[in-house]
């Protein structure tokens, strides 16, 4: 689904990213962990061709991303506030969203209605604009907005943080779900190892930069990560 | 004391806020700007005596003046009314502080008199009240004559500040002030009742009468005492925001986009963008003035005469909200530009959106400035062929050096005089497209004729409009050039 190739990003001189040789096939849910400034969402802007790289490329289906359109059609994503349109209601942004994905109001509400659990009866039947809606209920409306055109590829950057407790659970659940029932393939970052190993079958571990660890989840993976990462 | 301290902090604000040394070249044009007006505002100071003495009337200059005093006052708050930002220190943080109330309020009500912009007018004044009213009457009635213009400028600065917090600055508020300036300029004109002659009684004494000049001030108290009602009444902030949240729900049925597939869901949020903002929503309110801007140029002989800049009106007016809007295309996304940019909307398609969007403001444009035509002939032929010109090139150029806006624009702020996101290119991007045509023009039909001036203007555009497809992909390229530098620099907030 995703292959990179040579992939380096260097500000002013300085690589923040280098990688060789990536590639994930479809259907994985691939978890990328590291601590602050590893380079997790200069790696994910590079695969959404949100910034340059410097060099090398990434491959989504095939098709380089690089100043291409084709690739939209194929992912959803969502890594922070900007990818909202803070001055819609939520109904207003699930339909421009899902218009764009050639869907109609009957399919927009065919979707809403299974995010449901999720959304907690706190997003939709309000007027209220995205802008005046919680951290935490922003995050929900970015990642419905993100599965609405039922993507091949998931790209979610700290889906996580700022989630209350029941709706980290929900996301769980619902993220796990989407891979038994859809097989979609799916990239996540967190710093939450526990929620991480769950959900992803594989894990990596970026440092600087760099890829050091690559793993496929077993029992034994949280205690490794939670070694790596103890100082 | 507390309330030096308060200025100073909120100096600091302004001055530590990022970009402020960024901006230079933007304040150093604008203070050039400044420094031009400064000067035509003495120069007609000087040359009103004159100028003045020459109208057809009885009446001394000074009388004259006095006579507009109250259209000045009536003009000026309406000005005040829609350009004037409220002054809005942030007071969460003060009000847990062990600073009287009043002390806070004071500084919020008075501090607006403060700024240099309100005595800009007094550039006219002085000179004026030296070379006329000091000759005509004595010193003392000069330096009242002044004095009750200050007054003048303070109750319009307080009493606008007052309407703009009670009634909002919405477009009932427009339309109302717009109503009420038009009823008084019928009732003059119709000799029903002469506010002219009214303001010429009432300031006349005003400044003639050694104890005259109470009565402006005692108004300039009423206006005070209003203010200080207003904020006892007000004080939490939590006041002011409820008129805010009720006018979120505005949602104009736009449905009728539906069946123009992406490209109109794009438009729709386009306009939804520009309704929702405070700063777009203030450049709407602006176009509504400048659409008048063809009443000072067509009626005045000297620019009438001018082939070039006559041109220059009808494309300004007839491309009006397209310049406007246009210059700041992509920036005006700047907040969601990455949501943009991953969407299932190809770039072609987004550049096409904002291209029918900048066409439907062209023919709104036009359409309202049709009355124009009544002026003659060769308005007729000018609007038209800056109509086919704006169609034809102008909204190629405005997509294509939009592109080098590569700053944050910042929506919620509303300031009518806003240059935030302003940077030198802006001004170069206004530069040809508002100059080129008119330099065009103005040669041509210098050296050959206005008729071959205004068919080179109308066959430019006519080119542009029949090479559409091949135009949008020069500005697609562009655009993809330009992808990466436009997202990073949104992505910086200021």
């Amino acid at each position: 689904m995703i292959q990179v190739t040579d992939l380096q990003k260097a500000y002013n001189g300085v690589t923040v990213l280098n990688i060789p040789k990536l590639s994930i096939p479809h259907g994985e849910s691939f978890g990328l962990v590291g601590n602050n400034g590893a380079g997790k969402t200069t790696f994910f802007r590079l695969i959404l061709d949100l910034i340059e790289a410097t060099a090398g490329e990434v491959e989504i289906d095939g098709q380089k991303v690089m100043r291409n359109d084709a690739w939209k059609s194929l992912t959803g994503s969502f890594l922070d506030e900007g990818f909202l349109i803070d001055f819609l209601t939520t109904e207003e942004y699930f339909t421009f969203v899902g218009k764009l994905h050639h869907k109609s109001e009957g399919d927009i509400s065919i979707f809403l209605d299974t995010m449901k659990e999720f959304f907690n009866d706190e997003i939709l039947g309000s007027k209220k604009l995205i802008r005046d809606f919680s951290k935490g209920n922003q995050k929900k409306i970015g990642i419905a907005a993100a599965l609405i055109g039922e993507p091949n590829l998931l790209i979610l950057d700290e889906p996580f943080t700022a989630l209350d407790p029941s709706s980290q659970i929900r996301l769980k659940r619902f993220l796990n779900d989407l891979q038994t029932r859809k097989n979609i393939t799916m990239l996540i970052s967190s710093h939450d190892l526990n929620h991480i190993t769950e959900v992803c079958k594989r894990i990596v571990v970026l440092e600087k930069g760099k890829i050091v660890k690559d793993l496929q989840t077993n029992d034994e993976t949280l205690n490794e990560l939670e070694a790596y990462f103890a100082v | 004391m507390l309330i030096l301290n308060l200025v100073k902090q909120e100096w600091k604000k302004s001055y530590r806020a990022q970009g402020f040394y960024k901006n230079l070249a933007v304040s150093i044009m604008l203070g050039l700007f400044a420094l031009y007006m400064a000067v035509v505002l003495l120069v007609l100071g000087f040359s009103l005596n004159t100028i003045l003495e020459k109208a057809d009337s009885k009446l001394n200059p000074m009388e004259l003046f006095n006579g507009a005093m109250l259209y000045i006052m009536l003009l000026g708050l309406t000005f005040r009314f829609f350009m004037q930002q409220l002054n809005t220190l942030n007071l969460p943080p003060y009000q847990v502080l062990p600073i009287k109330r009043s002390t806070l309020i004071n500084f919020l009500i008075l501090k607006p008199l403060a700024s240099p912009a309100n005595y800009f007018l007094l550039l006219v004044i002085i000179p004026f009240a030296i070379k006329s009213v000091a000759g005509y009457y004595s010193v003392a009635v000069a330096f009242r004559f002044v004095l009750s213009f200050v007054f003048l400028v303070w109750f319009d600065s307080l009493t606008a500040a007052l309407l703009k917090r009670k009634f909002g600055s919405g477009l009932l508020s427009f339309l109302l002030i717009i109503l009420s300036l038009g009823a008084v300029v019928a009732l003059e004109y119709l000799k029903v009742f002469s506010l002219f002659e009214f303001s010429r009684v009432l300031y006349d004494f005003i400044v003639l009468k050694p104890y005259g000049v109470i009565f402006p001030l005692a108004f300039v108290s009423i206006a005070y005492l209003f203010n200080k009602w207003y904020f006892s009444q007000n004080y939490y902030p939590e006041s002011f925001n409820r008129k805010m949240k009720g006018d979120r729900t505005v949602t104009a049925d736009l449905s009728f986009l539906n069946r123009f597939g992406i490209i109109g869901e794009l438009i729709g949020m386009e306009l939804k963008l520009i309704l929702r903002h405070k700063r777009t929503k203030k450049i709407l309110y602006m176009s509504g003035f400048f659409l008048l801007y063809g009443l000072f140029f067509y009626t005045n002989k000297t620019y009438a005469n001018s082939n070039g800049m006559s041109f220059f009106v009808a494309m300004f007016v007839t491309g009006l909200l397209m310049i406007m809007y246009g210059q700041w295309v992509i920036s005006w996304d700047s907040s969601h530009f990455d949501s943009l940019m991953t969407q299932n909307i190809p770039i072609r398609t987004y550049l096409n959106a904002n291209y029918y969007l900048m066409i439907a403001f062209n023919v709104l444009c036009f359409v309202l400035t049709t009355p124009y035509f009544f002026f003659g002939e060769k308005i007729i032929y000018m609007h038209l062929a800056a109509f086919i010109f704006n169609m034809g090139v102008n909204v190629y150029l405005l997509l294509f050096l939009a592109t080098f806006n590569t700053k944050r624009v910042d929506l919620s702020n509303s300031s009518a005089m806003n240059y935030q996101g302003t940077t030198y290119k802006s001004f170069l991007i206004v530069l040809p497209i508002l100059f080129l045509p008119m330099i065009i023009v103005g040669t041509l039909s210098a050296f050959i004729s206005l008729k071959v001036a205004l068919w080179t203007i109308t066959l430019l555009g006519f080119v542009g409009i029949i090479f559409r497809n091949q135009l949008i992909t020069i500005c697609v390229n562009q655009f993809n050039r330009r992808k990466y530098k436009l997202a990073e620099g949104f992505r910086e907030g200021e």
